[in-house]
């Protein structure tokens, strides 16, 4: 689905990510953790195509094409998506205007026809359903004046509704309840299949309660310095990130 | 500043026959007046970003019949649905295609004044009232007695074309009276490449009153498009404005509300797209006169190219206005790095229980909302586009009858895909 190999990224001449690699299979849930300012963001971004930073090394294929070399609604269309860690709001813009012109752009490059208003409507009412969204959500401007969970639920809404073979969720988790994390994580589950890949982003072990991922990456300094499964997020929960520390002193 | 074009035309004026004689002393006081003032100078406060030498320089002359159409003018690309039209070509009034909505009294100059017992209105805002006062040529007094509602709206369609340096002088009267209620429509529009238009419009909601006004300025952009707007608000009257300005090369709407009487309110929302070497400045000033008074001004602008706009507004609170309301809104969006906004919105308040507030932002598309976009899969025009119909989205909603809306949004987005693509 997705090969990093050996990123290097930096943003005024200051390195953030210094060598990553990263394959994700179809299908699989990986995970990405570690602590603030260690590039997480970073790399979801690049992967989206933010043009203020700088690549100064390695590659990224995505489903066999250069994606480094690609606009952001090309990465879009190719079925690469992001879940912002804080989305933006666009006040005016309605949500559904939005969410039809996205679901189109991509359609159209797929080869496919555009969607008519009232196929859409009945098409977005079912995804309202399953983010737990009434439908006077989708006449409201983007994210204007949304609570932090109705932001991140839009994000989930636009993934489904968007239907990519990536998913890179980035801090989705971050500033939920508990009942919105429920959401969110069913909507991703009912999301996964053997052809759709994730890289979830996330600082707590709280949202793999609800989902199982098949790796965890520690990712310290710009690199990932740890890799293995759901056990290495429950050792992380315990014991923090020291350890992982210490543990690289004792490698070099 | 030169006045002395406009004597020799002045003379003219006043021996127009066809000119009821009553007017010519309030135009020849008017007159005197203008020649004391002369016109406005960028040294003038209200006026410091606005430079009006192209009229007070220029050399236009007063419409003559041969600048009336010589067949009736087409008027098709310009139908709105369910409104009555009354047109008025280079200042000539075409009764053949004009049509009144039921309830509403259209008066002549005259006619209006012997209603009025021979009072005129005036305003003294600037000097372009007095030129207008001096010259008025064109216009309606629209009256509707007590009691009136009227459904359909009414639209003064001002067609300008030509190539011969005119000028026109309109002068209109909306007189609604007590509990009544209308919906007044001025639309200018054609494709003269010289033509300089002054339009006083006096505006008077009796108690209980009701008035949207929508004012669409899409002539050309070669025409100088000066608009005074007075209004007077008595008790319990509602004024909504709603402006879209797209047209002309100088574009300065004058927007002076008095709110006299308690619990009056005014909304005044305006949008403006410029592009190339357009100016448009917007002026406006309300007046809390009195207690429990509500206002609000959103206005904004949409720059493209070398074009500059001026935001110009201010909320007075008198001192009895107790327990009033007046929120000033002013947002720019600047598409070029050559656009250029002055804004200056101002609160003078010298009464001490009062909820005011005002804010002015001016910037650049937002490139994380433009980023967030594109990452949907939305190509960057599209995205930018959409963000600027958003940005006008939020005046655009104001418009409070949806076949209007319809035709001002139409006549916003084609221009703007123009400018975009």
């Amino acid at each position: 689905m997705i090969k990093i190999e050996n990123l290097n990224v930096s943003i005024e001449n200051k390195e953030i990510l210094n060598g990553i690699s990263l394959a994700v299979k179809p299908g699989e849930l990986h995970v990405v953790m570690g602590r603030n300012g260690t590039g997480k963001s970073t790399l979801a971004n690049i992967l989206a195509g933010k043009e203020k930073y700088k690549v100064t090394g390695g590659s990224v294929n995505f489903v066999g094409k250069n994606l480094l070399e690609m606009s952001p609604e090309d990465r879009a269309c190719a079925g690469l998506f992001l879940s912002f860690q804080y989305p933006v709001a666009i006040p005016g813009v309605n949500n559904m205007y939005f969410l039809k012109a996205a679901v189109n752009a991509v359609r159209k490059s797929r080869g496919e026809e555009e969607i008519d208003a009232v196929d859409f409507l009945s098409m977005i009412r079912e995804k309202l359903k399953i983010v737990a969204l009434d439908e006077s959500f989708i006449h409201r401007p983007v994210n204007d004046g949304f609570s932090g969970g109705e932001k991140k639920r839009n994000e989930i809404l636009q993934m489904i509704a968007l239907e990519p073979k990536l998913s890179i969720l980035d801090e989705t988790d971050s500033g939920l309840d508990i009942d919105a994390l429920k959401i969110v994580a069913q909507g991703v589950n009912d999301y996964r299949s053997p052809d759709r890949s994730f890289i979830l982003i996330t600082h707590y072990q709280r949202i793999l309660n609800y989902m199982q991922p098949d790796f965890v990456h520690v990712l310290m300094n710009g690199r990932i310095v740890k890799s293995g499964t759901m056990e290495l997020a429950k050792e992380l929960e315990e014991k923090g990130y020291s350890w992982i520390e210490e543990e690289m002193v004792e490698i070099t | 500043m030169s006045i002395s074009n406009y004597k020799v035309e002045f003379e003219k004026m006043l021996n127009r026959n066809y000119f009821s004689k009553s007017l010519h002393p309030y135009r020849k006081e008017a007159f005197t007046q203008l020649e004391k003032t002369g016109f406005p100078t960028q040294k003038w406060e209200n006026w410091r970003f606005t430079n009006v030498s192209n009229i007070s320089d220029g050399e236009f002359m007063i419409s003559e019949i041969s600048d009336a159409p010589q067949t009736t003018p087409d008027i098709d690309s310009y139908q709105m649905e369910g409104v009555d039209t009354v047109v008025i070509y280079n200042g000539h009034y075409q009764k053949d295609i004009s049509s009144i909505p039921n309830g509403v009294n259209l008066l002549s100059g005259s006619e209006y004044m012997e209603r009025k017992n021979g009072n005129f209105d005036r305003a003294n805002n600037s000097p372009f009232d007095l030129l207008n006062t001096a010259f008025t040529d064109s216009g309606m007094c629209i009256v509707l007695e007590k009691n009136t509602l009227v459904k359909s709206p009414i639209r003064i369609l001002f067609i300008s074309n030509g190539d011969r340096s005119i000028m026109v002088n309109p002068r209109v009267n909306v007189d609604i009276g007590e509990s009544s209620s209308l919906t007044f429509i001025e639309q200018h529009v054609g494709d003269a490449t010289s033509f300089f238009q002054n339009e006083s419009v006096f505006i008077t909601l009796g108690d209980n009153a009701q008035l949207n006004h929508v004012r669409i300025q899409s002539n050309s952009e070669f025409t100088q498009n000066i608009s005074n707007l007075n209004i007077n608000q008595a008790a319990d009257s509602q004024y909504e404005f709603f402006q879209l300005v797209d047209g002309s090369k100088l574009g300065r709407s004058d927007i002076c509300v008095q709110l006299d009487g308690e619990n009056a309110q005014c909304n005044i929302n305006s949008l403006t797209l410029s592009k190339n070497n357009q100016h448009i400045d917007n002026n406006i000033i309300v007046n809390h006169n009195s207690a429990q008074t509500h206002s609000s001004q959103f206005v904004k602008s949409i720059l493209f190219d070398t074009s500059t706009g001026v935001f110009n507004g201010r909320a007075v609170v008198h001192e009895n206005a107790q327990k009033i309301t007046a929120q000033q809104t002013n947002k720019n969006i600047l598409l070029s790095k050559k656009a250029k906004m002055n804004a200056n919105p101002q609160l003078e308040i010298y009464a001490d229980d009062v909820k005011c507030s005002h804010g002015s932002t001016t910037g650049q598309i937002d490139e994380e909302a433009l980023f967030y976009l594109q990452s949907r899969g939305i190509n960057k025009q599209d995205a930018m586009e959409l963000m600027v119909v958003g940005f006008a989205n939020e005046v655009l909603d104001k418009i409070p009858h949806p076949e209007i809306k319809k035709a001002v949004y139409t006549e916003f987005t084609a221009k703007l895909n123009r400018l975009m693509s």
